[in-house]
């Protein structure tokens, strides 16, 4: 042999063997067996995509171990899960949820004692798993038990700081006691995004180490089976249970498809074609321009609003948050002169291209809170009055919407709404007027100086901080125009793109970041979601981490007041609305940060296949496909054809 | 031939050098990054849960201890050291406790399968054309594939993928846009599955090669066209040896020895993947597996995946050293 053939031989070897391991890994890793195509009919199958990336761990089904690397809303959480209350973040169906609260594995609504150190909860009788075993107060006990006393798991330091001891005191009845008073202990069971999932005892209590168990394939309680998967952990596949009607999702109604496929990592530019050719049923979302340009050629799609802006606003709340235990930002007048030279207008079309639902208040417009709150409080913000120190100043505009569904009009016509009432829910209630004469007498009035175009801070130096910015998205876009719209009126605000904006807010090392400190239930007044972690028993020393969502790490006495008397009543006492409006008030008047829209999500669906998709007009769930309330949906479409 | 050996072990050791010190380095800047990745799991979750900030602290404790972040940076230096002479590289913070070479395992193949193939079709393609219009430089039609060439070559990469996206998943849907293999196969050694994988290999592979065969000509070109000048071409040319012995034998034989030292080096860059490609296309693979454990603070998958890019690198250059002598009888390993 020639050297030349030895080469060319060597290197075929080589190149074969390497194809063939290469086929020999994804021949091991494939769990699932494969399904045949002609097993989908369209008008039995649902395409939905999940915003999640690459699944890493695609054979790990086991919700019960922190970041396992399989996938969470690849139809795991959404199909396979329950718990024992589910709160929608909109209306909830009607019929099934009271207040957007779903009794689901409870059979009513939580009981406390009178001192909120006990509850008790009645389960719905008949539900089984997927396996045929009957569903019962023994799995919730071994829930909240085994992750007591289990390191790893999700709710082990959640139960191991709050329950004493947790027993069934009947198959059907579970009786927890808490080791200290917690009138919202029942919304650790409650799912607003995802919540404490009831483990199936039977088949957990023979596992010798949880935290290294993939649960593959995991036995259901909601409605679908596990068919299939991608071993590369791009897809799903799940299939209705024969005995769907033994789940609680099933008692409030049939889900309609036979099959549920969902989809992962894919790119915003595939997803419009993947739409646009049949293959996706339900977006998770999409860019602005991507929303307008498919609404504008494909009839059978549709957002949220029947016309512009689509979005789906999520119980969400973007700001600018100050962080206060920066000395720049200590003085109130100061964050309100920052918040009096901002141009809503220009936030909302640099941001969402005009599609920005806008909140003056710490409470995001979404949901039904505009029913509790920004509806209820519109004359008190209409009337309300800044000292600035020189004179009193109404801030609050009203008609900011109507103005800026009138500037998008030009291009998108008549799918912007002309009715002030649609106008309000679609665009927000209003804002503050930028009023820059305003904002220069507040800083004055607080000992800043002007130098030339340059605001100068009582110390005599410039008033200059970063603005921390996530890397991309309608955020990184809100972020730039702020810091470039302060800039413009003195103050040296410089946009800094962070990738670890979620680790620097943690622990206070920013200026001021853009991004949300409020998020809420949505479909419920209570405001603890987010509220109780405010209390300034938790705020720390700068550099140490904190809890979530008070990233401003804002104290007052007043503040704590509040959270300590929702703490004192129930989750549905008409009273916990009252005390938010106090809190609404007390947040106006301190400004700890400026809120400014709800973080809407361009979903879209397509009625080509399927229709009875929630919308504005029926608003029963949220369409967002991440969230696990999502489930409800299935039971509300219906094919288009037989 | 004792020369060679000793040639052979001084290139060994370098090896040696570059992996411990590339590793080392990957080490250090994981480490010391600001992303903790106990915090970037607590991120997840308490994003979307209603978690009382006691449960917190005690998740991050339990977390801490599980993943030995809390551990003195030396200490976990050398014990990285010591379980990866054992061939371990720990468990994946990502996919914990699932080890971290078994994700780079499942990607690997999809990455050399599309990258090998895409760069030898570059490659061949590239230096045939390339010596040819390099040899006959009047001819019609290489001119026109020079120009071709030239014209794709400088375009970015993402566009090029981008329009055929356009072109092949919408305006003339015939080929997959997404994915490794169709959800209607089994994977396995049957047809079904492997034409599914060439089937959703070609739009991947036809980006690639797209963009990438042009700097191949361009490169080959030009060596062969100072080739053609040398005595021995026109001497040969004169003596009435056949043309394709000249071309094939003399001319591209000789230009072919820098390409072949390049394509060696860009064969052993493929460990790392191609992270647009792998976007644009939902094709699995390396680059993606990077940027998530990168983004997650996921040390210990950074480390495998660059444990295996450096030491490819390093071993090709290393094969490239040892064939130099082999191929070139002008390279002495004196």
């Amino acid at each position: 042999m020639d050297r030349r053939s030895f080469l060319i031989g060597t290197t075929a070897i080589g190149a074969l063997m390497a194809a063939g391991n290469g086929l020999a890994f994804a021949q091991d890793a494939a769990e699932g067996s494969a399904p045949d195509l002609a097993q989908f009919p369209r008008n039995e199958t649902v395409i939905v995509h999940n915003p999640e990336g690459i699944i890493r761990n695609p054979a790990w089904f086991n919700l019960w171990v922190v970041g396992g690397g399989g996938g969470t809303s690849n139809g795991l959480h959404q199909l396979t899960t329950d718990t024992l209350w589910l709160i929608d973040p909109d209306a909830g169906v009607e019929g099934a949820s009271e207040n957007a609260v779903y009794n689901s594995l409870a059979d009513g609504p939580w009981q406390y004692n009178d001192d909120f150190t006990e509850m008790t909860v009645k389960l719905k009788q008949g539900i089984a798993w997927s396996d045929g075993v009957d569903f019962t107060a023994d799995d919730v006990v071994y829930t909240v038990e085994k992750q007591k006393a289990t390191p790893g798991m999700p709710f082990n330091g959640a139960f191991s700081t709050q329950v004493a001891s947790v027993e069934a005191t009947d198959p059907y009845t579970v009786h927890f006691t808490l080791n200290a008073p917690n009138s919202r202990f029942h919304t650790l069971f409650s799912v607003r995004w995802t919540g404490a999932w009831i483990m199936p005892k039977h088949v957990f209590e023979n596992v010798e180490d949880i935290t290294s168990f993939p649960n593959n394939p995991p036995v259901s309680l909601g409605p679908y089976t596990l068919h299939s998967f991608d071993p590369n952990g791009t897809w799903y596949i799940w299939e209705k249970r024969p005995d769907w009607e033994k789940t609680a999702l099933g008692m409030v109604g049939e889900p309609k498809p036979r099959f549920i496929i969902y989809r992962n990592n894919i790119t915003t530019d595939n997803r419009l074609i993947e739409m646009r050719n049949g293959n996706l049923d339900m977006v998770h979302d999409l860019t602005p321009e991507g929303t307008f340009s498919i609404v504008q050629q494909d009839s059978q799609v549709q957002g949220w609003f029947p016309g512009f802006p689509y979005a789906h606003p999520d119980p969400t709340l973007v700001m600018a948050i100050f962080n206060h235990q920066n000395p720049k930002f200590q003085d109130k007048r100061v964050r309100w002169a920052l918040a009096l030279m901002l141009d809503a207008r220009a936030m909302s079309m640099a941001s969402y291209r005009g599609a920005a639902t806008l909140s003056a208040i710490s409470v995001p417009p979404t949901g039904t809170h505009p029913r509790d709150y920004h509806g209820p409080l519109q004359d008190f913000l209409i009337n309300y009055e800044v000292d600035t120190g020189t004179r009193k100043v109404k801030p609050y505009d009203p008609t900011i919407g109507i103005q800026i569904a009138d500037m998008v009009r030009p291009q998108f016509g008549e799918s912007v709404p002309t009715d002030e009432a649609a106008i309000r829910n679609a665009f927000g209630y209003g804002w503050w007027k930028q009023d820059i004469a305003a904002a220069e007498e507040l800083l004055t009035a607080a000992g800043f100086t002007k130098n030339g175009n340059q605001w100068m801070m009582p110390d005599g130096q410039p008033f200059s901080f970063s603005v921390m910015v996530p890397q991309e998205g309608v955020v990184n876009r809100l972020g730039t125009i702020i810091a470039q719209t302060w800039t413009q009126n003195g103050v040296q605000a410089t946009a800094e793109v962070a990738t670890d904006s979620w680790d620097r807010q943690r622990v206070g090392n920013y200026e001021c970041n853009i991004a949300w400190a409020v998020e809420t239930w949505g479909g419920h007044p209570d405001l603890s979601f987010f509220l109780d972690s405010y209390h300034s028993s938790y705020v720390v020393e700068p550099g140490q981490s904190q809890p979530d969502r008070n990233w401003m790490r804002w104290r007052d006495p007043r503040l704590d007041e509040i959270i300590e008397k929702i703490r004192g009543i129930d989750f549905n006492d008409p009273l916990g609305i009252e005390y938010g409006h106090e809190f609404v008030k007390l947040h106006l008047e301190e400004m700890p940060n400026i809120p400014i829209m709800a973080y809407n999500v361009f979903s879209i669906q397509s009625n080509r296949f399927w229709t009875g998709w929630p919308n504005a007009e029926r608003p029963y769930a949220n369409p967002v496909t991440n969230w696990s309330n999502g489930r409800y949906i299935f039971t509300q479409i219906t094919p288009v054809t037989a | 031939m004792q020369g060679y050996f000793w040639f052979v072990g001084k290139r060994a050791l370098q090896l040696l050098a570059v992996v411990f010190f590339g590793i080392s380095a990957t080490f250090f800047v994981t480490h010391l990054s600001p992303i903790d990745p106990v915090e970037q799991v607590l991120g997840r979750m308490t994003a979307r849960a209603n978690f009382a900030p006691e449960a917190i602290v005690a998740m991050r404790q339990a977390l801490t201890e599980m993943y030995g972040t809390n551990e003195p940076l030396l200490s976990q230096y050398i014990n990285f050291w010591l379980r990866l002479m054992r061939g371990d590289l720990g468990p994946s913070l990502l996919a914990f406790p699932t080890p971290a070479m078994a994700l780079v395992m499942r990607a690997l193949p999809w990455t050399l399968g599309l990258l090998i193939t895409s760069t030898i079709i570059t490659f061949v393609i590239g230096n045939l054309f390339g010596g040819l219009a390099g040899y006959a430089q009047d001819n019609k039609f290489f001119k026109a594939f020079g120009i071709v060439a030239m014209g794709l070559q400088p375009i970015p990469y993402y566009i090029v993928a981008f329009i055929l996206l356009i072109i092949f998943g919408f305006l003339w849907p015939v080929l997959p846009i997404s994915g490794g293999f169709a959800m209607n196969v089994t994977p396995g050694w049957n047809w079904t599955f492997v034409g599914s994988v060439l089937t959703h290999s070609i739009l991947p592979a036809l980006s690639l090669v797209l963009v990438g065969f042009g700097g191949w000509f361009i490169g080959m070109r030009a060596l062969v066209s100072n080739v053609v000048t040398e005595d021995y071409v026109t001497y040969a040319e004169l003596a009435g040896v056949e043309r394709k012995t000249i071309v094939g034998g003399y001319v591209m034989r000789n230009a072919l020895v820098p390409q072949f030292t390049a394509l060696a080096m860009t064969l052993g860059g493929v460990f790392s993947g191609t992270v647009i490609t792998e976007q644009v296309f939902n094709y699995p693979g390396m680059g993606s597996l990077l940027i998530d454990a990168v983004n997650a603070g996921d040390y210990s998958l950074v480390l495998a995946v660059s444990t295996v890019s450096v030491s490819a690198v390093a071993l090709a250059i290393f094969i490239v050293d040892l064939l130099h002598p082999l191929l070139d009888p002008r390279v002495r390993a004196e």
